[in-house]
């Protein structure tokens, strides 16, 4: 089977995964979650504002046309507007992406650069002390809840050093930079713990691999057993790794947004979810259900492409 | 490339942090910098049901009538009116005449894109938008039943395909250009009040028309400010309107605002630009406003043991030139029953329960002792209220409570099933239901706190489901019928009688009471259903809360308070005042 | 055909051992152990029972008396924290219970009859595992409303895909290996070669499965308390933490720094002990 062919399966597997994904959205929404109406309605609601409600949300619909309307939705990306902010919902996710990103974006760099780095140190070392200084460290900021992170962040360089923006933001390049940097830093404390060890974990299962003991055998030295043979082997599951991360991006920061009035993506599901506003939380579901298969295929193609053993299924 | 951006952005970020991050602020400039502690739904005045939103819509729209800013309790004047309406002598019809070269604020909606005159036909329209059941206004109970042949045009209006605005209403006319006139279904003197609420703020039908959906983010009003369009985000910044009419700033007070008079006279509003600066978590707007960021800001709850001792303001922030303001809410928070529930039919279990709470204690635990414990349910500063009324039910009495729980049939609480209480899931929430859970217990009462986000549990309380459970009200408007009418029968759930309490005697008593016009009367009669409620014990009814308000030095002519929506235009900034009080930060 | 079985018998043991036999995991186990124990003693109300009693005025220090000061209503916080331990090692285990049940079933039917059923299973993780877990877990608190029973649900629900994929695969060698032809041809059913042959094969992956699906759930729990959805009606670290949001701007820090402590000590010491067991376990870094 050709490389294009192959591609173009995978692709296709995204529809009865997107089919899924609806069902599931399908459920949750329209089946079981509490009645809308209520909280749109305020607290002076009448029967006959509710039904009336209902009809305007096509609640009243037979439940295969509802489904089949979360489907459609799925997939001419037609996600229609806000129930709670009657705004067209494209413009929002438009609005929303910009500031999610100037944050995840650098975040996302910066600690996989960083957690990279401190996993080849600490395989390198394994076993001596810094690697179990690096353990505590990484449990350290794992265990330590990331709300009290960033109260304590906030708090301190923002307001009694005064090094930062307390909160806030502003749109466009680079006007926007004085208000990420806190959250950024605080975000990479936040992150590398579960990072670095997962790559520990990578470099160090290649490390044990047979070609590695022969190579070390042969007498070629640690530092070179480790960047010439480990790390380039260990290179797919990590960057698999990285690649799978992307279309979280995109969901933002649920509590930084929050704390840091970024008017992100973050933000917005979190208003959403208050509001009861569907539309929107479905939107965002299908949206990073879809980069999540996406970049499950290109991490796929990567492999046939990176590593001819693997094949062609 | 991309990649190339993202390394310069850090490269970027690493020079800044170097030089320090933050912006100098500039005190010279007339800017007024404010919090709203919940996002904004948006702009359309019909669906403006909570406050917050209420008070983004009334810094760019107007209604009839308003609040004076300088009058407490609370007093009625024109804004747009002219003056007061004519009433007619039995009290259904009301004439306004309206104020002339009230002008919309310039926009493409209109001809040559300059604003036109406001007339009456723009209110009946915005009347009937309010009641178009299209619409779905979140505020269409203000005029429910209210105004003559309304709900009949609703009705039949939501069967034609499209909404026809042309028909002509009974209950509200325009005479002519400047001659606006309301016929009640049946007395109803709060009426007056729905027309200082921003759900009858007046709305041009061509911004409507042209902006469609989009209206909601495409404000446009007569009022002080101008946005340009609201994009959803986490600061919002309104800018003078150029072609705002003549209006004033009042030059009569009552006592206590006597020493807000110094800028009686002059030309509204007093400030060039507002920024609104969305925050939902207390401590970064707290970290602002000790910072000079933000002008005005409550005091958090947990911040209040080292911002205040003894009602007075800490050293520190007396230094940096902060002052404290304190105003009581026009609210309640009560633990209500479900009434469906035959079990809560049993007065005694009630008044029990009710002899069991510490009310005391949980004043100190969470509100930090500044709430007036609610005997009632008609908070002071509303006629309803009767001063030094003590409910004889409210705890804390252990022995008395005990002894009641007995006599209502369960002594020791032996027989009586776990009641599930229901709360909204915010941290301060969860704290209060488990010190009510523990207060219980002394008696013998099991509880099983259930907390819910916030749609779930309304969807809860809607659909009859609960047993007992938490809330706060906050009024609408100063009249004891908005509190009242939360135990009212024709209310149930969906409606604002959460508690679906019903009691035939009850319901017709308010029914004359709330017809009647203000009065020693009417007042007496209030006292009467108010205390009724209390003893009855329909509730468990908690604290009347007070806002404490921490304003700075260079801030002119504030006060805190519920119902001023448009509080805004009045406010104003001492300049020099700043740039040396920020001397010291 | 007991061969393998007795393998993996003697792999486990031998684990174990090399697991005891290290002095950093040893301690480890130890204080998993005491935690276990804790949580045992607790739950039986030998420890901790009255937890819910005001031993002083609310929010005190640290002192000499009171280990970790009071919370807001004078209780100890001392008293909480070893009462949490049980909402925690309950969550863990039950957790990862719920998890494994569904990963190990569904990989194990996946990989070992292959075809339209493997298809399906792999659909329906891929779709499961491609909606963003928070929509989930919100979603099932709406479902079930909030308490113990939804912590449970919901965490386990969202992490069993991650094991179902890696049994899926090692049941898919297994298959083709000597000792399951060998039960084919004793006319075994498909229940019993499952059971009974490959599922000791592979229950390696599970206990180093269980190790880490144990402390991701006790974390978890935190999450969920921030968002409100966290246990009601008794301790947990998740709900101490989710209070001192509240707490810290009155520097009030007891409370936070013993629910962290007490949380980061036994996450810790679970990721030694997964490190080793993971070590002597997996047969690819044997010899290391």
């Amino acid at each position: 089977m050709n490389l294009y062919l192959y591609i173009f399966r995978r692709l296709l597997y995204v529809i009865p995964v997107l089919f899924g994904v609806c069902l599931v959205i399908f459920v949750l929404f329209n089946l079981v979650a509490p009645d809308p109406a209520y909280t749109l309605l305020g607290k002076h609601a009448t029967i006959q504002q509710i039904n009336e409600l209902h009809h305007e949300l096509g609640m009243d619909k037979p439940f295969i046309v509802q489904y089949l309307d979360t489907v459609k939705t799925a997939f001419t990306f037609d996600f229609g507007y806000s129930w709670a902010s009657k705004q067209n919902i494209w413009d929002m996710i438009k609005a929303g992406a910009g500031p999610s990103l100037s944050i995840t974006g650098p975040l996302y760099i910066l600690s996989s650069l960083l957690s990279i780095s401190l996993a080849l140190l600490v395989a390198y070392f394994r076993g001596k002390f810094i690697d179990k200084f690096v353990l505590v460290l990484s449990i350290v900021g794992l265990s330590i809840p990331s709300l009290a992170i960033i109260l304590f962040g906030q708090w301190f360089f923002a307001y009694k050093l005064g090094w930062f923006e307390i909160s806030g933001y502003e749109n466009g390049f680079p006007n926007f930079i004085p208000y990420v940097i806190l959250p950024i830093i605080l975000y990479v404390f936040i992150f590398f713990g579960g990072d670095t060890r997962f790559y520990r974990a990578v470099i160090l299962d290649e490390a044990y691999q047979d070609y590695v003991r022969t190579a070390r055998s042969k007498g070629l030295s640690e530092y070179k057993v480790m960047f010439k043979h480990v790390l380039k082997n260990s290179m797919i599951p990590i960057l698999t790794n990285l690649i799978i991360q992307i279309p979280s991006l995109i969901l933002g920061l649920l509590l930084a947004e929050t704390f840091f009035s970024i008017p992100g993506l973050g933000a917005m599901v979190v208003k959403a979810i208050n509001n009861s506003d569907f539309p929107v939380i479905k939107a965002m579901t299908i949206l990073s259900a879809f980069g999540f298969i996406l970049f499950n295929v290109l991490t796929d193609v990567l492999y046939t492409v990176v590593d001819p053993r693997m094949k062609l299924k | 490339m991309k990649m190339r951006n993202i390394l310069l952005t850090v490269m970027c970020s690493a020079l800044l942090v170097l030089s320090g991050c933050t912006k100098k602020q500039d005190a010279n400039e007339k800017v007024l910098n404010i919090v709203s502690p919940a996002e904004i739904k948006g702009y359309d005045p019909i669906q403006a049901d909570d406050l917050y939103s209420g008070r983004e819509i009334s810094k760019i729209y107007e209604g009839l009538l308003q609040y004076h800013w300088l009058k407490m309790p609370y007093e009625l004047v024109p804004n747009l009116a002219e003056s007061l309406p004519e009433i007619s002598k039995d009290g259904i019809t009301y004439t306004f005449k309206l104020r002339k070269g009230v002008k919309f604020q310039d926009d493409i909606a209109f001809a040559g894109a300059k604003g036109r005159e406001v007339e009456a036909s723009d209110f009946v329209y915005s009347i009937k938008r309010l009641a178009d059941s299209r619409n779905q206004a979140t505020g269409w109970w203000v005029l429910d039943g209210k105004l003559k042949g309304l709900n009949e045009w609703r009705e039949k209006n939501s069967k034609l395909a499209a909404t026809n605005y042309d028909e002509e209403v009974e209950g509200v006319k325009a005479l002519d250009k400047y001659t606006l006139q309301f016929k009640l279904a049946k007395k109803f003197p709060q009426f007056l009040y729905s027309l200082a609420m921003p759900f009858t703020y007046v709305v041009a039908k061509e911004v409507v028309a042209k902006y469609g959906k989009e209206f909601i983010n495409h404000p446009i009003g007569t009022g002080p400010y101008i946005l340009p369009i609201f994009d959803q985000g986490k600061k919002i910044t309104y800018v003078k309107n150029p072609t705002f009419r003549e209006k004033f700033y009042p030059s009569e007070a009552s006592d206590e605002f006597k020493n807000l008079l110094s800028d009686a006279g002059k030309k509204l509003p007093l400030v060039e630009k507002v920024v609104v600066h969305v925050m939902v978590e207390p401590q970064p707007a707290w970290l602002k406003l000790n910072k000079g960021e933000i002008d005005y800001y409550s005091v958090p709850k947990d911040n209040f043991a080292t911002a205040i001792k003894n009602n007075k303001l800490s050293d520190e922030l007396v230094k940096k030139g902060f002052i404290l303001e304190i105003a009581p809410q026009l609210d309640v928070t009560y633990t209500a029953f479900n009434f469906e529930n035959k079990l809560f039919h049993n007065k005694k279990l009630r008044q029990a329960m009710y002899l069991a709470f510490d009310e005391a204690k949980s004043n100190t635990l969470f509100f930090n002792n500044t709430a007036f414990p609610a005997q009632s349910i008609i908070p002071p500063g509303i006629a309803g209220n009767i001063k030094d009324y003590k409910n004889p039910y409210k705890g804390l009495k252990l022995e008395e409570a005990k002894k009641m729980l007995a006599e209502a049939g369960y002594p020791g609480g032996k027989g009586l099933p776990e009641i599930k209480y229901d709360i909204p899931d915010s941290t301060p929430s969860r704290q209060a239901g488990e010190f009510f859970q523990k207060q219980m217990e002394q008696i013998g009462i099991k509880l099983k706190v259930v907390s819910s986000p916030w749609p779930e549990f309304q969807a809860k309380v809607k659909k009859k489901s609960v047993e007992i459970f938490g809330l706060a009200w906050g009024a609408d408007y100063p009249d004891a019928e908005n509190f009242l009418q939360l135990f009212y029968g024709p209310n149930k759930s969906p409606g604002a009688n959460g508690s679906n309490y019903d009691n035939p005697q009850f319901n017709k008593e308010f029914v004359e009471a709330t017809t009647m016009l203000d009065s020693p009367e009417r007042t007496a009669k209030y006292e009467k259903l108010n205390k009724f409620l209390a003893e009855e014990v329909v509730a468990l009814f908690g604290v009347h809360r007070q806002a404490y308000i921490l304003e700075h030095g260079w801030l002119k002519n504030y006060h805190p308070t519920d119902l001023h929506h448009d509080a805004i235009q009045y406010l104003n900034i001492d300049t020099a005042k700043k740039a040396q009080l920020l001397k010291n930060f | 055909m007991s061969t393998e079985v007795k393998q993996s018998k003697s792999l486990l043991h031998s684990a174990l051992l090399k697991v005891i036999s290290e002095k950093l995991s040893l301690i480890a186990l130890i204080i998993v152990g005491i935690y276990f124990l804790v949580a045992i003693l607790t739950s039986a109300g030998i420890l901790a029972s009255d937890w819910n009693k005001e031993v002083g005025a609310s929010y005190m220090p640290p002192s000499s008396s009171i280990i970790f000061g009071t919370d807001i209503f004078g209780r100890s916080v001392f008293q909480k924290v070893v009462k949490a331990t049980e909402t925690a090692v309950a969550i863990g285990i039950v957790v990862s219970c719920i998890s494994i049940l569904i990963g190990t079933t569904m990989g194990m039917i996946a990989g070992y009859f292959g075809g339209f059923i493997d298809e399906l299973i792999v659909w329906f993780y891929t779709t499961f595992s491609s909606i963003p877990s928070i929509m989930l877990l919100v979603a099932i608190a709406f479902i079930l409303g909030k308490g113990t029973m939804t912590v449970f649900l919901s965490l386990g629900v969202t992490s069993w895909v991650g094991l179902c994929r890696i049994v899926r695969a090692e049941v898919m060698k297994h298959k083709e290996r000597e000792y399951v032809h060998a039960a084919n041809a004793i006319g075994a059913t498909h229940s019993r070669k499952l059971i009974k042959h490959i599922l000791p094969n592979i229950s390696h992956l599970l206990i180093i499965n269980f190790t880490q699906t144990f402390d991701a759930a006790v974390k978890s729990e935190v999450i969920l308390s921030f968002l409100g959805l966290g246990v009601v009606g008794r301790p947990s670290w998740g709900t101490m933490i989710d209070d001192s949001k509240l707490e810290l701007s009155r520097g009030v820090w007891w409370q936070l720094a013993a629910a962290t402590l007490a949380m980061f000590v036994i996450v810790l010491a679970f990721n030694i002990l997964g490190d080793a067991l993971r070590d002597a376990l997996d047969p690819k870094l044997k010899g290391k």
